[in-house]
């Protein structure tokens, strides 16, 4: 039972209400439900497949207008950080203190392959896009 | 599954485009003497840095694999440069 249809049987009880208007309520709320229920997009979102970035800039030089579309599937870039795991402990080592150094200390042994592709998974929602007079960038997953 | 076909095309801005289709199955037929020895120098590689050879050959067939559906088609003015796995 709902929220709404127990507070409805409860104003009855009390008699804060009549029958009649308990019915009348408890009908409106029928009437909602489905509604409410429809609002809520319960087919499961498709996957994202590719990552693609498409790059566009105007004519500005008289050599023509430049694009460049490249598609990448995220299939490569799982496999790609699954590199991170055969990279030697020894080059960790070394990579580790060179970005301490660098101010970023971000220990590269603690990356996980699960936490990268996660990563992935959610790049689905992503979307760069930059505007700008000279270039415009679109990045995003389809 | 393994990328089958990597078109390459080409269009240089004052000459006839030209488009190449290269079957990967046959190539690497061809070049499989080339492989094998470049299989022993990585797995040899990888002992020496004490990495899993299987897990490395391993990463390296899907990073292959991945490679299926990749597409990287550049324009500019009348010069256009297009590759695509498939």
């Amino acid at each position: 039972m709902s929220e709404q249809r127990r507070d409805v049987l409860q104003m009855l009880a009390e008699g804060k209400i009549s029958a009649d208007e308990a019915e009348q309520l408890i009908a409106a709320l029928d009437r909602d439900q489905p509604a409410a229920v429809s609002d809520v997009d319960t087919r499961p979102r498709a996957r994202p497949k590719y990552l693609r970035v498409v790059v566009n800039v105007p004519d500005t030089d008289d050599d023509g207008p430049a694009r460049v579309n490249v598609r990448v599937p995220l299939q490569l870039l799982r496999a790609g950080v699954r590199l991170a795991s055969l990279i030697p402990p020894q080059a960790v080592e070394r990579a580790n203190d060179e970005l301490r150094r660098s101010g970023v200390p971000i220990d590269l042994s603690q990356l996980k392959p699960e936490q990268l592709e996660e990563l992935i998974e959610h790049l689905g929602d992503m979307t760069v896009e930059v505007d700008q007079p000279d270039a415009k960038v679109h990045v995003f997953c389809e | 599954m393994m990328p089958q076909l990597i078109t390459i095309s080409i269009r240089p801005p004052q000459h006839k485009a030209f488009r190449l289709w290269v079957p990967l199955l046959p190539l690497l037929l061809v070049l499989s003497p080339v492989l094998v020895i470049a299989l022993i120098a990585g797995v040899v590689a990888c002992i020496g840095y004490r990495i899993n050879p299987g897990r490395a050959l391993w990463t390296a067939w899907r990073l292959l694999c991945g490679l299926r559906g990749t597409r990287v088609d550049v324009e500019h003015g009348r010069t256009a440069v297009l590759v695509a796995i498939r």
